[in-house]
């Protein structure tokens, strides 16, 4: 056992095949950087007035992907724990793509909160002052326990392979990897071992925490405000949670065909393909069906309040975003391509259906945030209405960008793809 | 404009000056009659008012005045004269020197200082610990929908644009030409149970002793999950808007909200990027003065009083069999009743 490690055959160059695409991919990266970077300066030196935000729509698109952003990050992460605590067959090969995918997320997330605080500058005051009663308060703590576990688990994930190319490099690279397996560079079974028992149980702790506080948790922050009787449902955190792991189960199935493409230059699992497909397919039948439940109920009760904010979401002047994007990006269109077996063994089919989901959870988050504030919370006082500013989008992408930059950069560097077929 | 003016416009009395002169002369009580009617001795009160006279002539100067007069004033008023501020002391206008202020006998010390000292809470537990419990009673019947209390709360709070602590609700019901007109003023509701407290993630916006629902500007990170939580409707974000443009110098003072004074309004600085709301004036409270929608409302049909106190008007009033509050069902019991 103890001359295995050395045994051990495995090929290590993470990053693109293609140079010309590295540089192209920088090059956009760059470009929504630097857009990004103005929309940012006029908002930190005009301050909030650079939004299209009123006190009587004080939530807008900074709110909506924020928790777009926690949602692809619990969806991302309880499809990581396939793979490390239930064990399903074949599903390893995309756990670390998961977990990953997962932190950035986060990281994104809490830049969307940071940018839309009327003092960014007091940040760091929820950890210092709390309110025992406010789900926000609680969502914050929530927030940095789930990305240490999802530091953690990426850690038991991927230290072996660290060790093992810490092993053959030398000089700079050496102590890069070797400083990221905090030290502990042993390659034996025992260790692999270990790792794993850790990892899963990291994964237990994470997943009651992702479902119930993580993302749960952001919609019981919006489902106990009262005064907005479209959010103040019991299924509402539940269908937060379901279009969590639709909108991660998307991404982890494009992120897996595109990495598998076009940095390890392999060729893609059908079958594991296949089975991420049915799983997206099974989260877009509950997620339709309780979206339906949920609109059903309170149009049944004929509550007033209730059936004018759906009719503002059904045929106001932002419908086209619930028609086209919610209903058609990311449940009618991914369905159809869905349907064929031939179809979920097609990389560039489901890459598409991905896509189409991740972009159209984003108007199911616009759905979410929007509409509730439309409506006057008295009768008396005027209606709402919002779209983001220029600087808004171009914040918003610019903080997206940042997303991408680290990914991209973490894909290039670390071992996200288990080493020398390795996949158990 | 020569007095005798032949050709006066119409409507406009025909007066010369020796008539004005006159008639100030008529309304002039007479010195002597009037101080008769006070304890104090009037020729004392006569002798130093005719100086005063000269000191504003400058016939005199205040420090001759002041050496003339001070023994004499301490024999009369004692305690009273000892204890009162110099107004002479500290002012930029002073009127005498420092060393002549400084051997008066009223030795309580400048006008600020006095000033400082009476408005400092502290002592009595800070701002909102009265145990008072402030409450408001607007009578509808009462309500013209003039909406000064709106403009008497921006000129008072000077809030921004966009921030409006108090507006008047208007709703018209009915079809012409049988239409009826209810005007619903409407603050926040410091309400007993607030859902806005409930959900600071920061604890920023607290339920004070008196019953105001207070914001620290100090501590508020801005995050508006309180405007979110308002069933009324009556928190507003401090977008950094101002008036710059119709007033000058607009920012350059602002309303000591909850007792502090933040001294000019600038960017990047509290309660810019913070949620604000009604505090019921607590500044004004804190002095013994009604909030200043209370006290300019036309109809009186706004009244500020101690619900815990059952002989105030204002208890009398909320338990009337007129009177309700607004989303009674959403159990969070403002401490603002209406009179239907």
């Amino acid at each position: 056992m103890a001359t295995e490690s050395t045994l051990f055959e495995f090929e290590f160059d993470p990053g693109f095949r293609s140079s010309r695409l590295r540089i192209a991919w920088y090059g956009f990266i760059g470009v929504l950087l630097a857009g990004g970077a103005v929309a940012v300066y006029i908002r930190l030196t005009n301050g909030m007035r650079s939004t299209n935000l009123t006190s009587i729509v004080p939530w807008g698109s900074w709110v909506a992907f924020y928790i777009y952003f926690v949602g692809l990050s619990a969806g991302a992460f309880l499809v990581s724990t396939m793979a490390n605590v239930f064990e399903v067959e074949g599903m390893h090969r995309i756990d670390r793509d998961a977990l990953f995918a997962a932190i950035i997320s986060m990281v994104v997330a809490l830049l969307f909160v940071w940018i839309d605080l009327g003092r960014m500058d007091r940040m760091y005051f929820p950890f210092i002052w709390r309110q025992l009663t406010s789900a926000l308060s609680w969502e914050v703590h929530a927030y940095v326990a789930y990305i240490g576990i999802l530091v953690t688990e990426l850690y038991f994930s991927m230290r072996i392979d660290l060790a093992r190319i810490a092993e053959r490099a030398s000089g700079l690279r050496e102590t890069f990897y070797a400083a990221l397996t905090l030290g502990r560079d042993d390659t034996s079974e025992a260790s692999r071992a270990f790792d794993q028992r850790w990892l899963k149980r990291a994964g237990i702790v994470g997943i009651p925490l992702a479902i119930f506080t993580v993302h749960g948790g952001t919609g019981v922050l919006f489902a106990v405000s009262k005064a907005r009787p479209y959010w103040n449902s019991g299924l509402f955190p539940v269908i937060f949670v379901i279009s969590a792991l639709l909108s991660g189960t998307a991404l982890v199935m494009m992120i897996y065909v595109l990495r598998t493409r076009l940095f390890d230059g392999e060729s893609v699992d059908p079958d594991l393909l296949d089975r991420l497909a049915q799983l997206l397919i099974g989260f877009i039948i509950v997620d339709a069906a309780l979206t339906a439940i949920e609109a059903f109920i309170p149009i049944a009760s004929l509550h007033p309040h209730e059936i004018e904010t759906w009719q503002v979401i059904m045929f106001g002047p932002m419908s086209w975003s619930f028609w086209w994007f919610m209903i058609g990006l990311s449940w009618v269109f991914p369905m159809v391509l869905l349907s064929k077996q031939s179809w979920r063994r097609t990389p560039s089919v489901m890459v598409l259906a991905g896509l189409s989901v991740v972009v159209g959870i984003i108007a199911v988050r616009f759905n979410i945030v929007i509409p509730a504030q439309i409506l006057p919370v008295i009768e008396g006082l005027p209606h709402g209405s919002y779209f983001p500013t220029l600087v808004e989008w171009g914040s918003s992408i610019g903080i997206m960008a940042v997303g991408l930059l680290l990914y991209t950069l973490g894909a290039e560097t670390l071992p996200l793809t288990p080493l020398g077929g390795d996949h158990e | 404009m020569s007095s005798t003016d032949d050709e006066a416009l119409p409507g406009v009395p025909n007066v010369g000056r020796s008539d004005l002169d006159a008639m100030v002369d008529a309304e002039t009580t007479d010195p002597r009659e009037e101080l008769a009617e006070v304890e104090a001795d009037t020729d004392l009160g006569i002798e130093m008012a005719e100086d005063a006279k000269r000191v504003a002539h400058g016939e005199l100067s205040g420090d001759e005045y002041w050496a003339k007069h001070d023994a004499a004033a301490a024999a009369e008023f004692g305690d009273a004269y000892r204890e009162t501020p110099n107004p002479a002391v500290d002012a930029s206008d002073q009127t005498v020197s420092a060393a002549a202020a400084e051997s008066m006998q009223c030795t309580v010390g400048s006008m600020d200082a006095v000033a400082a000292e009476s408005a400092r809470t502290d002592e009595d537990g800070g701002i909102g610990a009265g145990d008072e419990k402030w409450g408001m009673v607007i009578d509808l019947q009462k309500c013209v929908g003039c909406d000064s209390c709106t403009v008497a709360c921006k000129a008072e709070n000077r809030t921004p644009s966009g921030v409006s602590y108090n507006v008047v609700m208007e709703e018209e019901h009915g079809e012409f030409p049988n239409t009826t007109r209810t005007n619903v003023p409407k603050p926040c509701m410091q309400c007993e149970n607030p859902p806005c407290v409930q959900v600071c993630p920061v604890s920023a916006t607290y339920k004070m002793d008196d019953g105001v629902v207070n914001i620290d500007y100090d501590r508020c990170i801005g995050c508006r999950y309180c405007m979110i939580a308002c069933p009324y409707g009556a928190r507003y974000f401090d977008f950094g808007e101002n008036y710059d443009d119709e007033v000058d110098e607009a920012g350059e003072i602002t309303s000591p909200e909850y007792g502090v004074d933040r001294g000019k309004r600038e960017d990047g600085k509290s309660p810019i990027g913070n949620v604000r709301k009604c505090s019921f004036c607590t500044h004004r409270l804190e002095r013994g003065e009604e909030p200043a929608c209370v006290e300019t409302c036309i109809g009186d049909a706004r009244n500020m009083g101690d619900l815990d106190d059952p002989d105030s008007e204002v208890a009398a009033m909320a338990d009337s069999n007129r009177a309700f509050q607004l989303k009674e069902d959403e159990g969070t019991d403002p401490n603002v009743y209406y009179l239907e």
